[in-house]
């Protein structure tokens, strides 16, 4: 039988993670009821899903885990709506419903054999993560040149994956570059906004591939950086969120111009958005 | 494919008869209105009319529709039920401009990559029968200017044409000729009549006088998104949303969840970009934050986006919007008035 689009795959909340001292950020594991659904839901780092609550509704959330974690999937939420809201709420054990996975992806064929410059600001960091781990999997390392990741956010207690970045800062294979905005007593690290950060580490524009990801305001003043450093538009990508419903191309909300983020996008080159309309 | 005569009183007959053990779908009077309605045992169906005030879209795409059903849990809910399998059915007395809305919602529907199952299964369980213009019936009418024609028979299964004294009906497709076989015995159409149809539709096509330049303002639309021209178009509109519920393309929708005690489903239902509500992020922003951004997107949705995506223009010249628009926005002026810019 042909699969229903609509159809949300039942999976068991298996753990959650609550990411930031403020606690509206969490971390949410989750395991598929039924392993063909699992192997159905074959990703990419840049994707994204409908997760679904039956009686509160679908929220789309880009996939936080990689295609290289076996047995389960990861989504980092953010607690703002009617959904977000409820899945704040539920406990390990609870079941709710996956929808996917939909949209592009990072573009990792053209990545091959790049220098990655990976850029994060804030909560939008979620599936450089992905792309990260998915970069530093053994089978995946030699696939890419150097990567360079730059992640910045408001204060320390505000950055996601605390334990997974100092694992990320003692390796040689990836240089990590962590900011916030203003540190705190314990902050030992570096404090400035994501746009100096990128100035002053002055990524090589040679072979390399920019993704950015972050805030209006963030991605506004880093941009102008990375076209100092020499980057091309074809060269620096980034993903778009708009309000969906559908998640395939049918609902007629998302769209930019004649592309529809869910279905198109959501990972776009600058590029590719100057060819669209400046409606986002 | 076989081309009929069926006498004009033998119709409505032949019509309540198919409504016996099939769902038929027929204009009927409703009050003041022509409206599409299953044709029950002591109903007539219309066949001399304009056009129903509604497009029957809904037929496939309904207005409110369950997607799932599902139960409250402890730990969650169940999936009860998903409720996708359509009756055999006959849509009867499509004008050949709704007709041609078919066509073109299955392009977003019936996609490939994801097809819609609900709407799927019951445009594949339908046969659409459409009713020729042989007097193309409003001033409205610009089916000529999208692509159509007045006496087109594309979408439909079967089309009939009005002679005078009989219907010619004309099998389009083997859905089309499997129900024609189904109205019993009936003449063959001669040489002659054949000829008399085509002039007609000659003619017909000359009574559709609006030229309203569809196609040929792609190229400014394609290059004029930040023009002055979208700052004035939408002034007067109340963001009713009468145009696009009416409107035999529009296709946008919601999807919501319900509940009643332990027991809820997933619905669909018709939406509007003329809302904004429609583009509205929890966040706060909207992309389309003011009317003038909806009408720009509602007009370029269908004369440009479409087009980019599907090669058609994603209107067929109904007049719909035209006509019931509370504050007489002119679709088709609005073309005129981009042509001459």
């Amino acid at each position: 039988m042909e699969i229903n689009p609509y159809v949300p795959m039942p999976v068991k909340v298996d753990k959650i993670i609550t990411e930031v001292t403020s606690k509206d950020i969490k971390t949410f594991r989750l395991t598929f009821i039924n392993k063909e659904d699992e192997e159905r839901f074959d990703y990419l780092p840049g994707q994204f899903a409908e997760l679904s609550i039956f009686g509160k509704g679908e929220s789309p959330i880009g996939i936080a885990s990689s295609p290289t974690d076996k047995g389960y999937v990861e989504f980092t939420v953010q607690k703002a709506g009617v959904v977000t809201s409820e899945l704040h709420s539920l406990e390990e054990g609870a079941l709710i419903g996956v929808r996917g996975p939909l949209g592009n992806s990072w573009p990792l064929d053209y990545l091959k054999g790049k220098n990655l410059v990976l850029v994060g600001g804030g909560f939008a960091f979620t599936t450089i993560r992905s792309l990260i781990r998915y970069a530093l999997d053994e089978e995946n390392r030699s696939r890419f040149e150097k990567i360079t990741v730059v992640y910045g956010a408001r204060e320390p207690g505000l950055l996601l994956y605390k334990e997974e970045l100092a694992l990320w800062e003692k390796r040689d294979d990836i240089e990590m570059y962590v900011t916030v905005d203003k540190g705190d007593a314990d902050w030992k690290g570096r404090e400035g906004f994501v746009p100096a950060v990128c100035k002053e580490v002055a990524p090589s524009s040679e072979n390399a591939v920019a993704l950015i990801c972050g805030p209006p305001i963030m991605i506004r003043f880093t941009l102008p950086e990375f076209f100092n450093l020499g980057f091309s538009k074809e060269n620096i990508y980034t993903s778009l969120e708009m309000r969906m419903k559908c998640g395939i191309g049918k609902c007629g909300r998302c769209n930019v111009g004649n592309k529809y983020v869910c279905k198109d996008g959501p990972v776009f080159s600058l590029a590719e958005l100057d060819k669209l309309t400046p409606e986002y | 494919m076989e081309t009929k005569l069926i006498k004009k009183e033998l119709l409505p007959g032949i019509v309540r008869g198919l409504a016996e053990d099939t769902l038929v779908y027929a204009p009927v009077q409703e009050e003041d209105n022509i409206m599409f309605r299953v044709l029950e045992k002591d109903m007539e169906p219309i066949l001399e009319f304009a056009n129903t005030k509604n497009a029957p879209k809904n037929f496939f795409f309904p207005q409110a529709e369950t997607m799932m059903r599902f139960l409250k849990k402890e730990r969650g809910a169940e999936l009860l039920e998903v409720p996708i399998a359509a009756r055999e059915a006959v849509l009867f007395g499509v004008r050949p401009c709704d007709a041609r809305s078919f066509v073109l919602l299955d392009y977003v529907f019936d996609d490939p990559k994801y097809r819609d199952p609900y709407y799927v299964e019951r445009r594949a369980k339908t046969t659409i029968v459409s009713i020729a213009c042989v007097r193309p019936p409003y001033s409205t009418c610009f089916c000529t200017s999208v692509g159509g024609h007045p006496m087109s028979k594309e979408g439909a299964d079967l089309s009939l044409v009005d002679m005078g004294d009989t219907w010619l009906a004309e099998a389009v497709t083997e859905k089309g000729e499997k129900l024609l076989q189904n109205m019993g015995d009936l003449p063959g159409a001669d040489e002659a009549a054949v000829t008399r149809k085509n002039e007609m539709a000659e003619k017909a096509a000359e009574v559709v006088k609006a030229d309203v330049p569809a196609s040929t303002i792609k190229p400014w639309l394609d290059e004029n998104f930040d023009h002055d021209f979208w700052n004035k178009i939408h002034i007067g509109c109340l963001a009713c949303g009468t145009c696009t519920y009416l409107c035999p393309t529009c296709h946008c929708f919601d999807i919501t969840d319900e509940m009643k005690k332990e027991e809820g489903r997933r619905a669909r239902s018709w939406d509007s970009c003329m809302y904004w509500l429609f583009t509205q992020e929890t966040s706060g922003h909207n992309p389309r934050p003011t009317q003038k951004e909806r009408w720009r997107q509602r007009f370029m949705h269908k004369f440009k986006y479409f087009v980019d995506n599907f090669g058609a223009v994603a209107c067929v010249g109904c007049g719909r919007c035209v006509r019931y628009c509370p504050v007489n926005i002119d679709i088709r002026k609005i073309a005129q008035d981009i042509s001459k810019l």
